[in-house]
């Protein structure tokens, strides 16, 4: 019905990451790898009264090394995450600031709970002190729209349409479909897209009480597993089309192939096997990829009851008998939300360029519902040509991405 | 710090392939729940305040512009609204009218394969105080309803719509400040243009609520007495060109450009703007000389006059319909622009508007987005272009 045009090639040229298990595209490449957990006791909030305090944090990590213009105190949590990563994108790409103002852009930065952070720090003096006592400056933070404009404002550009995209857990997928999108049309020559959330108490205690959340640790596709461990952070892919690069001498990661979305439009929460099913299918065809060419599957994985299976059904209605390895890279990083698909993405491509698949970690053994090869615990070594991203959010929301080696074509 | 935003620079992209029509419109607001409750409103140029119900503790306005009798479950019944929150359905009701015939049935050619795009800028701010407040008062800071969760993530609003009214294409939630109806609206266009979408659902909601009086209030401490605060929620149906002919709509415009810059420098505002306008016009090859009319997003600090400049700048001595939503509705903050937009199509129901002239809808937010759209208005249906 609808037509579908032809347009430039996408690529990835540089990657931006603040995770729970490394800052930095060669940090976190590494953490993958290895297979090393974020899972730790909490720190960032008041844990009195929860009984089992585990989440994946970003540790160490100042964002004043990665901002020029802005002060990092007067950001959120979230903000600091995506304005970093961005930077870290840019720097790893090649671009000078003033290449980048040169030219017309996107930034399109995913989130679930937006500036949540500074939302918990507001009710908190609104309990202590009343309303009126809410520090103004705060109340000017809360925005979502902040976490891509001020990366605008962070590196000095003037001439770019700046978007939050809160499309929740998929977001990520979602702002680097739109980056896919401008780019591909001719309409922008850059984008920086991706995704960012900061953990926070409401977002802790709402899994908590939804009995979506493990105690300890994240064990997606194992028949023992008990839930998702929360987690926070950011990633940011700079992306332009393949001529660009090449004038400009750049470093290819990867190519972006294309991508789908649907909603599930039956319930907030509970996936919908087949309409992700139908999902994959979108993004297969809208990437021009057959089945039997996908070489590993980073799944939504959450861990919870409910996705694993759905997903891993979704999967496997798509795939059968030949569905690829199909990994949760979340058993490492926990679920980081709007985040999640970014650096799930990142991750991927850090697979293909590597020659590795991550492993599922903290596995024991697999639900049988759950049919897939989850590569338990250890990666493995992997000749990759084209890797499947999927996001299931909230809501019903599904993205799948579908990301390429860059190779060159005849 | 940096140079004003693109103005030499050739207009962004290659001409539409797709081009994206405006087919429907609707609104929720402080006029009432219809269309025609907003018309008449416009068309009398009154703003209607009301004292803010006490419910949440005591907000710190002594009036806003609500939407009259706006009770969730009166509106859209006792199944499924336990747990909603205001802007959720503000926006679930907001498509409801837009999907309905006056005989009550769906419009005809808006499948389960539409989509949706909903401007917001952090959702429903009082069921996420609340949220929140309850982990931190109650015995154990887990004993919150996990029925509301879903109300603090940003998506909530537009998955509830998906879910109402049984809409399974892409469905996304934007976000810009004042700017985010324009965001959603190029969003949207987008969907069209690389295939995704055909028929898109395309709005964006804001709340009255306590939680955002008191944001608002304490984030613009010089918000002008005239400043406010709305509600409401303002959508428009987007199909490509010539599809709403085959299901017997009107098409009362096109979206012809849809340009954006950011403002890094308070200073900025000003040229940023100015820039995106210019790009609008170049990009079109229309002229400021053929606009009717120009919808402002109206906003209460120095951005808001900053735009009111760059309007009076392009009309010169030109006296078109010059529209301000926060005049009319009060302000509605993510929902502005979007209000701006549907002001312009109810208005040139009320005064037909000569085939081919343009109106101007602009957005500036203090965050740092400045935007705007240009339409066509008409033509009206099987017109020869």
């Amino acid at each position: 019905m609808l037509s579908e045009p032809a347009g430039r090639r996408v690529v990835i040229t540089g990657l931006g990451v603040v995770s729970p298990i490394g800052v930095g595209a060669r940090e976190y490449a590494a953490g993958l790898r290895a297979g090393r957990s974020g899972a730790k006791p909490v720190r960032g909030f008041d844990t009195t009264g929860f009984e089992h305090t585990i989440a994946c944090e970003v540790g160490e990590f100042d964002p004043a090394a990665w901002m020029r213009t802005l002060d990092p105190a007067a950001l959120g949590r979230a903000s600091r995450f995506s304005v970093a990563a961005s930077r870290m994108a840019v720097e790893d790409g090649g671009y000078a600031d003033a290449g980048l103002r040169e030219r017309h852009g996107l930034i399109a930065i995913g989130t679930t709970m937006g500036e949540s952070r500074e939302f918990d720090r507001l009710v908190g003096q609104e309990v202590a002190e009343g309303p009126a006592r809410m520090d103004p400056a705060t109340t000017r933070r809360i925005n979502a729209s902040r976490l891509s404009v001020l990366i605008a404002r962070e590196l000095g550009l003037t001439d770019v349409e700046a978007v939050t995209v809160p499309t929740a857990c998929a977001a990520g997928n979602y702002a680097i479909g739109y980056g896919f999108d401008v780019i591909r049309s001719g309409e922008a020559d850059f984008a920086l897209c991706g995704g960012a959330d900061a953990l926070c108490r409401k977002t802790f205690a709402g899994f908590y009480r939804l009995g979506a959340m493990a105690p300890d640790l994240c064990r997606p596709f194992d028949r023992n597993r008990q839930g998702m461990i929360t987690g926070e952070g950011a990633g940011v892919l700079l992306l332009e089309d393949l001529a660009s690069a090449r004038e400009r001498g750049a470093r290819i990661h990867a190519e972006v192939l294309g991508y789908g979305l649907n909603c599930d439009a039956s319930h907030p929460v509970a996936p919908d096997s087949g309409s992700v099913a139908r999902c994959i299918r979108l993004a297969l065809d809208n990437a021009g990829v057959k089945p039997q060419e996908v070489d590993f599957i980073s799944a939504h994985g959450t861990a919870t009851r409910a996705n694993d299976v759905a997903e891993a059904r979704a999967i496997r209605g798509v795939f059968g008998d030949a569905t690829p390895r199909t990994v949760s890279m979340k058993s490492m990083l926990g679920h980081t939300l709007g985040a999640a698909s970014a650096l799930a993405a990142i991750g991927s491509v850090l697979a293909i360029e590597g020659g590795f698949i991550p492993p599922t970690i903290n596995h024991v053994e697999t639900d049988p519902e759950c049919e897939v090869d989850c590569v338990p615990n250890v990666a493995v070594d992997a000749d990759l040509r084209i890797v499947q991203n999927n996001a299931l959010a909230f809501g019903g929301n599904n993205a799948v991405l579908l990301l390429g080696r860059h190779e060159e074509r005849s | 710090m940096t140079g004003t935003a693109g103005v030499d620079r050739p207009p962004a992209g290659r001409p539409p392939v797709v081009r994206t029509m405006i087919s429907g419109w609707s609104a929720v607001s402080p006029y009432g729940l219809d269309r025609a409750d907003f018309a008449a409103g416009l068309r009398e140029g009154r703003r209607e305040t009301a004292v803010p119900p006490g419910d949440g503790g005591d907000a710190p306005v002594e009036r806003a512009c609500l939407v009259p009798g706006f009770d969730i479950r009166e509106v859209l019944g006792r199944k499924g609204t336990r747990s909603m929150d205001r802007v959720t359905a503000l926006a679930v009701a907001t498509a409801g009218r837009l999907l309905r015939a006056p005989g009550g049935d769906r419009i005809p050619g808006i499948g389960a394969e539409a989509a949706l795009v909903l401007g917001t800028n952090v959702a429903g701010a009082q069921s996420t105080v609340d949220f929140a407040r309850d982990s931190l008062t109650k015995e154990k800071p887990y004993f919150v309803d996990p029925a509301r969760f879903p109300n603090a993530v940003l998506n909530c609003a537009a998955a509830q719509c998906a879910i109402w009214h049984g809409l399974q294409g892409p469905n996304t939630t934007v976000s810009g400040g004042r700017a985010s109806g324009l965001l959603a609206l190029n969003y949207a266009m987008r969907l069209q243009r690389s295939g995704r979408a055909g028929p898109v659902l395309c709005g964006a909601a804001e709340e009255f609520s306590t939680a955002r009086a008191w944001f608002e209030t304490l984030s613009e401490p010089d918000r002008p007495p005239e400043a406010v605060l709305g509600e409401g929620c303002a959508m428009v149906l987007l199909e490509p060109y010539g599809r709403p002919g085959e299901h017997g709509r009107a098409e009362p415009a096109e979206v012809l450009a849809v340009e954006f810059g950011v403002h890094c420098e308070p200073e900025d505002v000003h040229a940023t703007l100015a820039s995106c306008v210019s790009r609008a016009f170049a990009s079109t090859g229309e002229s400021p000389d053929r606009l009717w009319a120009v919808a402002g997003s109206g906003g209460p600090g120095p951005e808001g006059s900053a735009e009111e400049a760059v309007i009076t700048g392009i009309l010169g001595d030109r006296v078109p319909v010059r529209l301000r939503g926060t005049d009319l509705v009060g302000d509605t903050n993510a929902a502005s622009a979007a209000f701006g937009l549907v002001a312009l199509l109810a208005w040139a129901e009320n005064e037909p508007v000569p085939y081919g002239r343009t109106a101007l809808v602009t957005a500036v937010d203090r965050d740092g987005v400045a935007g705007c759209a240009l339409l066509r208005m008409g033509p009206s249906k099987g017109e020869a272009r």
